[in-house]
C-alpha cells in the first residue's frame, strides 16, 4: 500500500467515522422533533376546553392494555367490554361527576416489557393517568415498579396473584378481582363437601399457578386431604399430553386444575381424549371453567366445580342493569371477566366522585374508607392494601337451559372478604 | 413405565420426523439452513384451520395444504435460493430468518392473533385402547403417517432416479452438474418436497397443538437442533434424531422435569463440538 | 466446520479465484482496512469521542417528550449489546445468536445479587459485567474454534439453554421462573453512580450513565479495532488457515473478540436491569437474540456505530409499530433489503454514498491534470 494511499484510507475512515456520528445525532435529533412536536400537541389539545361550566371539567381518561395474542386474547377482549358498558352507561349521564370518560386501548403480547412500553407512552403521550385491563400478575407486578415515576394508578380487575397485595403490592395499584387465597379460603369452607379424599394439582406455571396450587394444598391438608402430585405448566402450552399421563399414573380421586384460557380448553379437550376425568370423584377447576369456555368444552365439564367470581343471577338493581346493558351490547351475559372489570370502573368512578377530581393523587387519597356498591348486592370496601373486599362463591357446572353450551353454575357456597381475607399480608410493606 | 408416556415421545417425535426431513433435504442439497421452515409449518397449520372452520374436510386439508406450500416452496427457490447462490450461507440464512418474521406476520395479519382450537375429524377424534391404557386416536394417526412419510421418502430417495439426482446433488454439486445432472430442477424439486413436508407437518400438527401465532417460533429451534445432531443434510440422521428427541425430551418430563428441558441443547452442543457431521456423517 | 460443510459450485477458498471471504462474512466492504493506533488518529478519535460526549449530555434538554426520551434511552442500552454482537461480526466474521446469554445473564446476576444477596447494587453491578464477561470467556472457549453456521447454532444453543434454566420450577427461588425477579435495592449504599433506583427509572436522569457507557463502549471497541489485535483479527478472519501458518495463534485472538464483544452485552444487561428494576426471562428469549441481531445487520455493523444506529431504529420502530404488531413484518423485510441489496447495512450505504460524494466533489475540485 503506497503512502498516498494508506493517507486516503485514514482520510476516508475518519470522515466515515465522523459522518456515522453525526448520523447518529441526526437521529436523536430528529427524536427530539417527533418529542416536542408530539408534546405541543397533546398540550394545546388537553388545553381546549369548553364555556359551559360543567363540560369545563377534563375528560376521565382511562388507558387500557389488554393482551391481544397468546392464551388470555380472549379475556383481554371481554375486560374491554366490561369497561366499555361502564363508560357508556357513565357517558350516558354526562360523564363521571361531568368528567368524560375516554378509554384509549394499547396491546400487548403479555410480557412484561412490552406492557410497561405501552404504559409509557399511554401515560406520558396521551395522558392516561388510569390503567387497566392489564391481564396476568407478572406484568401488574413490573408496572407497579413504574407507576410512581408514570404518576399512574393501575385498576387491576384479572390478576390473582397473592403476591401483588403483598411483597409486591403497591399504593398506586387497586384490585378489584378476589385474590387467589381468598377464593381458595372459599373453596376450604366447602372441602367437606367435596367427596375427594388424595388430590393431585395442575397449575400454571406462573406467580398465579403457584399462589392457588400453595393456597389450596395448605387448604386441603387442613381438611385432613392428601396431595399426590403437583405439576406446573407453562402458560401457552400446547400439548398437555405428557403432563396427563403423570396424572393418570399418579391415581388421585381429586384434581385441582389451575389453566386459564386457551390452556384450559386445551387441557380439558386434551384430558377427555385420555379418559383423564373419569377417575376423579372431583374435578374442581381454578379459573378454568368458566362461562366463554361452555361452548367448546360442551358437556366434558358437567359436573366440575369451579371459584365462581361473579353471580349472573343475583338479584339486585345494580347487577341486572350490568346484565342488560351487557347483553344489549355484546349479544350475550357476562360472566366474571367483565364482571370484575365493570367493578374495578365503579371503583375508579366512585373515588374520582369522592375525590371532586381526575388528579390520580387526589383519586387515590379517596380510596381510603371509600363505600362501592358491589354486583352482590352489598356495599363493599377497598383495603388498605388496594384489595376490594367483594365475596368469593363456589359453583358447580349444571345443565341449564339458555346458557352458552346449555351450561350454567349453581352456585353452591358463598363466603365474604371479612373470611376469606380477614388482615393484611405481613409481607406488604407501603 | 407409563406406556402411554412412551407414545406421547413417539407422536412429537413423529411430527419432528416430518417436519426436519424436509429441512434436510433443502440444507443437504443448498447448504442453506432455512429459517423460514417454522413459519411454512405454521403456514401449513393455519391452512388447515381456515378448511376446517369453512366446513372442508380435514382430509382434503391434508392433501392441499401441502400441495400449497409446495407452491411456496416454489416462489423461495426461484425467488431467493436461486438468486443467492453466489452469497455465503450464512447470508441466505439471514434471508431466511427475515422471511420466517414476514411469513409470521402476514398470517397474523390474515387469521388474527388468537389460539384456536382444531379438532380432528370425528372418526379419529375418540381414544383407542392400546396395550390397556386409553389413548387419544388421533395421535397414533400421527405416528402411522409419520411413519409412511418416513418408509416413503427414504424408498423414494434410494430407489428413484430423481431419488439418485437428489443424493448426487446434496453431495457434491460441482461435480454433480458436470456429469449433466440439473442442478437447478433438482433445487426445485427438492425446496418444494420440502415445504411441502413443512406443511404437511403443519397440518398434522392443528389438530394436536392448536393454531396459535408462537408456534413457528417455538417448533423452530427444536427443528433446527434435529437437523444438527442428525447429520449435515442426511435425511435418515434426522429422522433418527426426530425420533430420539421427541422420546427424550418427554421421558425425560416424566424422570427429570429440570434436566429434560436442557437436553434438546446439551445434545446439540455435544454433536456440534465433538461430531460435527451428526449421527449420519455424511450419508444422505 | 468449513472442511466438512458442503461445497457449493461458486465460492471457494481459493484465493487466486475470488477474495477470501471466510466462512460466511455478510456485508464484508470491499477495500482495505484502516490501521494503526498513530497518536494523531488516536487523538483526534479522543477529542471526537468527547465532543459527542458533552454534545450528548444535553440531548434530555433537547428531547421534552418523556416518552422519545425512554426511547432513545431504551435505545442507547441496546445499542450498547448491538455494538458488541457487530464488533464480532465484522473483525471475526461471526454471526452470533447467543449474545443475550451474557445480556440477560448479567441482568439477572444484578437482580439476584441485590434482591437475593443483600448486595449493593453498585457492587452486584460490577460483578454482574465481570460475571457476564467471564461466561463470555467460558463459552467462547467452546465455540470459538468453530465458525459460520455452526457457529451460529452454538451460540443459539448456549443462550436458549439459559432461557431455559431462568424458566425452570426447581430454580424458582432463585430466579422466579416465569415471572422474574422484581429488583429491589439493598446494602448501605442504595445508589449507581449516584443515582438512586428512582432515578435510573427515570429516562431523563438515567441517560448520562447510558451515554457516557455508549461512548466509552464504541470508542473502546474503535481503539481495539484499530490495533494489532484487531489487525489479528481481521487477517484471521480473511483465512484462517493461512493466518495460522504465518505463525499467529488463531484461537486466542477470537476469544478475546468474543469475550470483549461479551463485556459489551453485559454492560448493556446491567443498564437494563438498572433501569426497568424488573427482570424477566424475555432478556433471554429467542425474540431478543434475533431481535438484537437484525438491528445489527440493518443498522450495518461495518462501521462501529451502525449497530447503535440500528438499534435506535430498531427501539423507535417498536413504540411506532409496536401496537399494531407490524414491527416484526418492517423488521423481515428491513432484514432480507439489507442483506441482499445492502451489505454494510443502512449506516454502511448512507455513509459509502457521503464519502463518495465527497470524494468526486475532491477530484473535481483538483481539475484537469492528474
Amino acid at each position: 500500500m503506497g503512502l498516498r494511499e494508506s493517507l486516503e484510507e485514514r482520510e476516508m475512515s475518519v470522515r466515515a467515522k465522523v459522518s456515522a456520528a453525526l448520523l447518529a445525532l441526526l437521529v436523536s435529533g430528529g427524536l427530539a422533533a417527533c418529542g416536542s412536536d408530539n408534546d405541543s400537541a397533546s398540550g394545546s389539545a388537553s388545553g381546549s376546553g369548553s364555556s359551559s361550566a360543567k363540560s369545563d371539567a377534563k375528560p376521565l381518561k382511562i388507558g387500557l392494555i389488554p393482551p391481544t395474542s397468546g392464551a388470555l386474547a380472549v379475556f383481554g377482549t371481554d375486560e374491554m367490554k366490561g369497561w366499555q358498558v361502564a363508560a357508556d352507561q357513565a357517558n350516558a349521564q354526562g360523564g363521571v361527576d361531568g368528567h368524560k370518560v375516554e378509554l384509549i386501548k394499547a396491546s400487548t403480547d403479555g410480557q412484561p416489557a412490552s406492557t410497561i412500553r405501552a404504559a409509557r407512552k399511554l401515560a406520558t403521550q396521551q395522558g392516561a393517568k388510569f390503567i387497566g385491563a392489564i391481564m396476568t400478575s407478572p406484568e401488574a407486578a413490573a408496572l407497579a415498579k413504574q407507576l410512581p415515576a408514570l404518576g399512574a394508578l393501575n385498576f387491576n380487575s384479572t390478576g390473582k396473584d397473592d403476591g401483588l397485595i403483598g411483597a409486591d403490592c403497591s399504593p398506586d395499584a387497586f384490585r378489584s378481582v378476589t385474590g387467589s387465597a381468598m377464593d381458595v379460603n372459599a373453596i376450604a369452607a366447602s372441602m367437606s363437601k367435596l367427596p375427594a379424599k388424595t388430590w393431585a394439582i395442575q397449575a400454571v406455571d406462573y406467580s398465579t399457578g403457584h399462589s392457588a396450587a400453595a393456597a389450596f394444598k395448605a387448604a386441603a391438608e387442613k381438611a385432613g386431604k392428601k396431595i399426590v402430585l403437583t405439576q406446573y405448566a407453562p402458560l401457552n402450552t400446547s400439548d398437555f399430553g405428557s403432563y396427563i399421563s403423570k396424572l393418570k399414573s399418579a391415581k388421585a380421586d381429586g384434581l385441582f386444575a389451575v389453566e386459564y384460557g386457551a390452556d384450559g380448553v386445551a387441557f380439558v379437550n386434551q384430558g377427555a381424549q385420555f379418559k383423564l376425568f373419569d377417575q376423579y370423584k372431583t374435578v374442581l377447576g381454578f379459573n378454568m371453567v368458566s362461562e366463554p369456555l361452555f361452548k367448546t368444552l360442551g358437556k366434558k365439564v358437567t359436573g366440575f366445580y369451579n371459584n365462581v367470581g361473579y353471580d349472573v343471577d343475583a338479584d339486585n338493581a345494580l347487577n341486572q342493569t350490568f346484565v342488560a346493558d351487557y347483553k344489549k351490547a355484546n349479544g350475550t351475559d357476562p360472566y366474571y371477566v367483565p364482571a370484575d372489570t365493570y367493578m374495578a370502573a365503579q371503583i375508579l368512578f366512585a373515588a374520582v366522585k369522592k375525590a371532586g377530581s381526575v388528579d390520580p393523587q387526589k383519586v387515590k387519597a379517596a380510596m381510603k374508607d371509600l363505600s362501592v356498591p358491589d354486583l352482590s348486592g352489598q356495599n363493599i370496601t377497598i383495603g388498605p392494601d388496594g384489595q376490594a373486599m367483594r365475596p368469593s362463591h363456589v359453583g358447580q357446572v349444571v345443565a341449564k337451559a339458555g346458557g352458552p353450551g346449555g351450561l350454567g353454575f349453581k352456585i353452591v357456597s358463598t363466603t365474604p372478604a371479612s373470611v376469606t381475607h380477614p388482615s393484611v399480608s405481613p409481607d406488604c410493606k407501603m | 413405565m407409563n406406556f402411554a408416556q412412551v407414545l406421547n415421545g413417539l407422536a412429537l417425535g413423529a411430527l419432528l420426523m416430518i417436519l426436519s426431513s424436509g429441512l434436510a433435504l433443502i440444507y443437504g442439497l443448498r447448504g442453506v439452513m432455512n429459517f423460514s421452515h417454522g413459519a411454512l409449518y405454521m403456514l401449513g397449520a393455519y391452512l388447515a384451520y381456515e378448511a376446517t372452520s369453512s366446513g372442508l374436510s380435514f382430509w382434503l386439508a391434508l392433501i392441499l395444504a401441502p400441495l400449497g406450500l409446495a407452491v411456496v416452496g416454489a416462489m423461495l427457490e426461484l425467488g431467493f435460493f436461486r438468486n443467492l447462490q453466489q452469497r455465503s450461507h450464512i447470508e441466505t440464512g439471514l434471508v431466511t430468518f427475515g422471511i420466517a418474521l414476514v411469513l409470521n406476520r402476514l398470517i397474523i395479519i390474515v387469521w388474527g392473533d388468537d389460539t384456536h382450537p382444531v379438532s380432528a375429524p370425528k372418526a379419529i377424534d375418540g381414544t383407542t385402547s392400546v396395550f390397556g391404557t386409553a389413548y387419544p386416536t388421533y395421535r397414533l394417526l400421527i405416528i402411522g403417517a409419520a411413519a409412511v412419510m418416513a418408509v416413503a421418502l427414504v424408498l423414494w430417495l434410494r430407489n428413484s432416479r430423481v431419488g439418485l439426482h437428489i443424493r448426487a446433488a446434496s453431495h457434491d454439486t460441482e461435480t454433480s452438474g458436470i456429469l449433466g445432472i440439473n442442478v437447478d430442477r433438482v433445487s426445485l424439486i427438492v425446496v418444494c418436497l420440502g415445504a411441502a413436508l413443512a406443511g404437511l407437518a403443519g397440518v398434522l400438527a392443528a389438530p394436536y397443538f392448536s393454531v396459535s401465532p408462537g408456534m413457528g417460533q417455538s417448533i423452530l429451534i427444536t427443528v433446527l437442533i434435529v437437523v444438527v445432531v442428525g447429520g449435515i443434510g442426511s435425511v435418515g440422521g434426522a429422522m433418527i434424531a426426530a425420533l430420539l428427541l421427541g422420546l427424550v425430551q418427554i421421558m425425560g418430563n416424566v424422570w427429570l422435569p429440570s434436566v429434560a428441558v436442557l437436553v434438546p441443547y446439551a445434545l446439540l452442543i455435544a454433536v456440534l463440538l465433538w461430531r460435527p457431521t451428526g449421527i449420519a456423517g455424511k450419508r444422505v | 466446520m468449513s472442511s466438512t460443510a458442503p461445497t457449493v459450485v461458486t465460492t471457494t477458498d481459493d484465493p487466486a479465484v475470488a477474495p477470501p471471504r471466510g466462512d460466511g462474512a455478510p456485508g464484508r466492504r470491499e477495500g482495505r482496512v484502516a490501521v494503526g493506533l498513530e497518536r494523531r488518529a488516536v487523538l483526534r478519535a479522543l477529542a471526537v469521542a468527547v465532543v459527542i460526549l458533552v454534545a450528548g449530555l444535553f440531548v434530555p434538554d433537547l428531547i421534552t417528550s418523556s416518552y422519545y426520551m425512554g426511547v432513545a434511552a431504551d435505545g442507547v442500552v441496546l445499542g450498547i449489546m448491538a455494538a458488541g454482537i457487530g464488533f464480532l461480526a465484522h473483525r471475526s466474521g461471526l454471526i452470533s445468536l447467543g449474545h443475550t446469554a451474557f445480556y440477560g445473564g448479567s441482568a439477572y446476576g444484578v437482580a439476584i445479587f441485590t434482591t437475593h444477596w443483600g448486595w449493593s447494587p453498585t457492587t452486584a453491578a460490577v460483578v454482574a459485567v465481570i460475571g457476564g464477561t467471564l461466561l463470555a470467556v467460558a463459552i467462547g472457549s467452546l465455540v470459538i474454534r468453530i465458525t459460520g453456521f455452526g457457529f451460529l447454532m452454538l451460540t443459539l444453543a448456549f443462550g436458549q439453554a439459559l432461557y431455559a434454566l431462568s424458566t425452570l420450577t426447581s430454580l424458582r427461588d432463585v430466579t422466579g421462573a416465569f415471572d422474574g425477579i422484581s429488583v429491589v435495592f439493598s446494602g448501605e449504599s442504595q445508589k449507581v453512580a449516584g443515582l438512586t433506583q428512582a432515578q435510573l427509572g427515570a429516562p431523563d436522569t438515567f441517560w448520562p450513565l447510558a451515554w457516557v457507557c455508549l461512548v466509552l463502549v464504541v470508542l473502546g471497541l474503535w481503539l481495539v479495532g484499530r490495533s494489532r489485535f484487531g489487525v489479528t483479527l481481521e487477517a484471521i478472519r480473511e483465512n484462517e488457515e493461512r493466518a495460522r501458518f504465518s505463525g499467529y495463534n488463531t484461537y486466542l485472538p477470537r476469544l478475546g473478540a468474543f469475550a470483549i464483544s461479551g463485556f459489551c452485552a453485559s454492560i448493556a444487561g446491567v443498564l437494563f436491569a438498572l433501569k426497568a428494576s424488573y427482570v424477566s426471562p424475555d432478556v433471554l428469549g429467542f425474540q431478543l437474540a434475533g431481535d438484537s441481531l437484525v438491528a445489527t445487520i440493518v443498522g450495518g455493523f461495518t462501521i462501529l456505530i451502525g449497530p447503535v444506529v440500528g438499534a435506535l431504529l430498531y427501539i423507535y420502530a417498536q413504540g411506532r409499530f409496536g401496537d399494531t404488531g407490524n414491527l416484526e413484518l418492517y423488521m423481515g423485510l428491513a432484514l432480507i433489503v439489507v442483506v441482499i441489496f445492502l451489505p454494510g447495512g443502512v449506516v454502511g450505504f448512507v455513509t459509502d454514498r457521503v464519502v463518495r460524494l465527497r470524494a468526486r466533489l475532491w477530484r473535481g475540485r483538483k481539475g484537469a491534470g492528474s
